[in-house]
């Protein structure tokens, strides 16, 4: 009776989502969005605005019609959230960043290439293994790189700049990538104390250097998804109690010891009264955000738009003003969404691997918006970290399709040929 | 797999911690939305630190006193209404708290949590009032106001209607002298940003006679037939009131036409603390009031430290007693009114972009101050008052009721002149108004406050009477 009900729960939510019409209402929300940015001539080459939107909802389209009618899948929530986050995203810096439409756009194809080809990676759980410790030691290094010649940008030195400003990589945001991979692979074949030991030292030096780069944001990411990964293979709350534990007095430590540092934070709960200096951006999100109301004024209609970092490190603000203010609360809870939709899936994934980084992948993801919202909005301090997929910027857009790539490949419809064995 | 799988379940912790943090943002954005939005940094509503964002403010009867065109706020043509109703439609930079601009804000821009501020972008101006006041009656107070500072207010005792709000001083918005105000040492400008109709307090002096009196008929019943003297001061336990003349034997009706100290100085000690207590608390001393969405100053009433000769002088108006003038004209408005209260309201109505009313003034009752009977009477008194002494000619056809007050403010010899009240109303059936007059270091109150009441009062008549 029990195992019956069980059975019938666990048919239900692996009933995949009827994509083709939510596909056609996506698309037509990406259309109005480009009419709107259209009329309101906030970006004014209309070849690129045209470009910009008909290469983006043709990519969306044969992504899906190869995938499912080709391939087969049938489940595409992982992308539909994705394909509808970076339309936001990429609808607001082709309006409010005109000449950087073309990069963005560049970024957003490189992210699905990213994607597709991290599918491909972890559809052999072999080539996991064989790429886990080059990975690890390429991410090492890229930190280290950063470390001796990355740029300060922002008060955090994470950004390495190539050719007078061409190229700009933040090497933070592809190690996330890296992290939840080396630890999930490491953690997958846990035969001794030893690879759990020099995880640990990755993560230990991949969160040091985060932090000698002063970007607090990210480490705390990295420490967050470390925990979780640690929990998930061990289960031992008390071990995790006294990491966090120290981690917090490490930090205080940290503040009472770096004055420097402490003054980032100083602002925090007291944005107001520095509404025109350390608090202004803040204060400007806050205003503009109930300003938009619950409908949104309109792609174009902002005021945010014309503070500094608007669709990077404000993003969300953004969204509340232009969008409205229940589009942007919808945004945050497809994060939610992705962490249960592991959750949920984690019982009938092909191996632990694929639990371990889908669940590690879904919560880093969560945590960052948190950071983010709740960060800007003056609820905790802000760090200055990036709205997932809506962000402007590269580097972060790869990260983020590649950390989409995790959680859509715990699903174990997605690698057809196992799906005969999982029948039978 | 198993294990992996309970252990996943632990992520639901996240997962609901962050949907509370959503709630707690949601709530925060929808607390704090008015705040949020009307702050001057808020380019949508605010040109370098003016409200452009805002609907027409009109009066009574419909003349713009405010309006947004060529993206500038722009006021009255005439420069004595716009000085005179300074204060009531206040400033777009917030100088004059309790003006419409800044009190009303959210109801001029219109804007509302779910829409945001959506509605002005589209229509180009915010929602527009209109104001209970009529300007060319502002205006004619505050010129009689001369060169005095200090307040009138003219109220619809039935309705509550506020008709005349003005304050002294003022200045023309159009051109605030910013520098006079600043470097100002003659105290010309004191409290100018200051409406002392809504904010101001005053030692009320012999206005409060008619409080002690209404405390009298209520509390002692040969008040009537009492005959008690007057030798030009009444001494208590070794300190004296002093009154200004000396009356002789006199009567309640009598004493209170003259105004005479020592006859009040001993009602106020028949009464004794707590009587006179009582009548002031069921008037809303030191209580709050609002109009509207502005705040009164509180009228503060405090015997609780003080000695007999304390209580003679807080029954002729002074010790520490403080009175708000609009406060006193919802006093003298209940009394009026039958001894019933009304609310008295400055915003007729609020009409949104579309040409929807979306607030519409309504007539309230306030606080029953007076019974039926107490306030008949002292009707017949304050009519009495001019009638016997200050004389109708003072008021040429309006059957005015009232008292005036002489408030003391230094006890020095040639210290600041004392403040110049009257408060009272007409008991023509088509006029149905109460005064309060206000004149700072002014004088005596029937030689100053007088003049600027009657001068009001003939406007109001001209304007509304048939």
């Amino acid at each position: 009776m029990k195992e019956q009900k069980k059975k019938k729960r666990r048919k239900s939510y692996r009933k995949p989502v009827k994509w083709p019409f939510l596909l056609l209402m996506m698309t037509v929300f990406q259309i109005i969005c480009a009419l709107q940015i259209h009329m309101n001539g906030t970006q004014e080459k209309t070849t690129t605005l045209v470009v910009v939107f008909a290469v983006y909802i043709t990519v969306e389209w044969v992504y899906f019609l190869v995938c499912g009618g080709f391939l087969h899948r049938k489940s595409f929530e992982i992308e539909l959230i994705a394909f509808f986050l970076t339309g936001i995203g990429l609808t607001l810096t082709t309006s409010v960043y005109p000449d950087k439409a073309y990069t963005q756009l560049a970024a957003v194809m490189l992210g699905i290439l990213v994607f597709s080809v991290m599918l491909w990676i972890l559809g052999d759980i072999n080539r996991v293994t064989k790429l886990r410790m080059p990975v690890a030691i390429l991410a090492v290094l890229a930190l280290a790189v950063t470390l001796v010649i990355g740029t300060d940008i922002n008060g955090a030195k994470n950004w390495i700049i190539l050719g007078d400003g061409v190229l700009s990589i933040q090497t933070s945001e592809l190690v996330k990538v890296a992290f939840v991979f080396v630890g999930a692979a490491t953690l997958e074949y846990l035969q001794s104390t030893r690879s759990l030991t020099k995880y640990i030292l990755f993560a230990g030096v991949c969160i040091g250097c985060l932090f000698l780069m002063r970007d607090f944001g990210t480490a705390l990411i990295f420490f967050f998804t470390f925990i979780v990964m640690a929990f998930l293979r061990s289960g031992d709350i008390k071990t995790l109690f006294l990491i966090c534990a120290t981690a917090v007095l490490g930090g205080a430590g940290v503040l009472t010891f770096k004055p420097h540092v402490a003054k980032r934070f100083e602002t925090y709960r007291h944005v107001w009264e520095n509404a025109t200096g350390s608090g202004y951006q803040q204060v400007q999100l806050l205003i503009y955000s109930v300003s938009g109301g619950l409908f949104g004024l309109g792609i174009g209609n902002g005021k945010l738009r014309y503070v500094y970092a608007a669709t990077e490190d404000l993003a969300f603000g953004m969204v509340c003003e232009e969008f409205g203010i229940i589009i942007a609360m919808t945004v945050l809870l497809t994060f939610v969404s992705l962490v249960v939709y592991s959750i949920r899936y984690a019982r009938a994934a092909r191996s632990s691997f694929y639990s371990i980084a889908a669940l590690a992948a879904s919560s880093l993801l969560l945590f960052q918006a948190a950071l983010h919202v709740f960060g800007v909005t003056d609820l905790l301090p802000w760090t200055g970290v990036t709205l997932p997929f809506i962000s402007r910027g590269g580097s972060s857009m790869m990260c983020c399709w590649g950390l989409a790539a995790f959680i859509k490949a715990i699903d174990v419809h997605t690698y057809k040929r196992y799906d005969k064995i999982g029948q039978s | 797999m198993k294990t992996l799988s309970r252990r996943a379940w632990l992520l639901y912790i996240p997962a609901v911690a962050f949907l509370a943090g959503l709630c707690i943002l949601f709530y925060t954005f929808y607390t704090n939305a008015d705040n949020w939005s009307m702050r001057k940094a808020n380019r949508h509503l605010y040109t370098s630190g003016t409200l452009i964002a805002a609907g027409n403010i009109t009066d009574e009867t419909g003349a713009i006193l405010a309006k947004t065109a060529d993206g500038k706020r722009q006021y009255n043509e005439s420069r004595s209404i716009r000085t005179a109703t300074l204060h009531v439609v206040g400033d777009a930079q917030g100088f004059i708290a309790t003006g419409v601009q800044t009190s009303y804000k959210d109801e001029l821009t219109g804007y509302t949590f779910a829409n945001g501020i959506y509605d002005i972008k589209k229509y180009g101006k915010g929602n527009d009032l209109q104001l209970a006041v009529n300007a060319e009656l502002c205006a004619e107070a505050y010129k009689a106001l001369g060169n005095n500072k200090g307040t009138v207010g003219v109220m619809n005792y039935r309705t509550g209607q506020l008709v005349c709000v003005t304050s002294k001083p003022a200045y023309d918005i159009q051109n605030r002298p910013s520098q006079d105000i600043a470097n100002d040492k003659t105290g010309e400008y004191e409290g100018v940003y200051l409406n002392r109709f809504f904010s101001g307090v005053y030692t009320p002096g012999s206005t409060f006679k008619v409080i002690t009196s209404a405390s009298a008929i209520d509390n002692i019943a040969d008040i009537d037939t009492q005959k008690l003297k007057c030798t030009g001061a009444h001494t208590i336990d070794g300190g004296s009131v002093k009154c200004l003349g000396k009356h002789g034997t006199l009567g309640f009706e009598r004493a209170l036409n003259v105004s005479c100290n020592s006859f009040f100085a001993q009602v106020a000690l028949q009464l004794g603390t707590e009587k006179l207590t009582a009548t002031t608390d069921a008037l809303g001393f030191n209580q709050n009031f609002t109009v509207g969405k502005i705040r009164l100053a509180k009228s503060t009433f405090d015997l609780s430290a003080a000695s007999k000769l304390d209580l003679g002088w807080a029954g002729i108006g002074q010790y520490t007693t403080l009175v708000n003038p609009c406060h006193m004209l919802m006093i003298v408005g209940a009394i009026a009114n039958g001894g019933t209260s009304v609310q008295p309201y400055l915003v007729k109505s609020i009409t949104n972009q579309t040409g929807k009313t979306v607030l519409e003034a309504k007539t309230e009752a306030g606080l029953q101050m007076f019974s039926a009977s107490t306030a008949k009477k002292l009707q017949e008194l304050l009519r009495s008052n001019v009638e016997n002494y200050y004389g109708d000619s003072k008021f040429r056809k309006l059957e005015m009721c009232g008292k005036t007050g002489t408030a003391e403010v230094s006890t020095d010899e040639g210290g600041d002149k004392p403040h110049a009240w009257f408060v009272g109303f007409s008991q023509r059936k088509d006029l149905p108004y109460a005064i309060v007059v206000v004149v700072e270091n002014g004088g005596g109150g029937s030689s100053v406050a007088i003049p600027v009441a009657n001068k009001t009062m003939q406007k109001v008549a001209e304007l509304y009477g048939k």
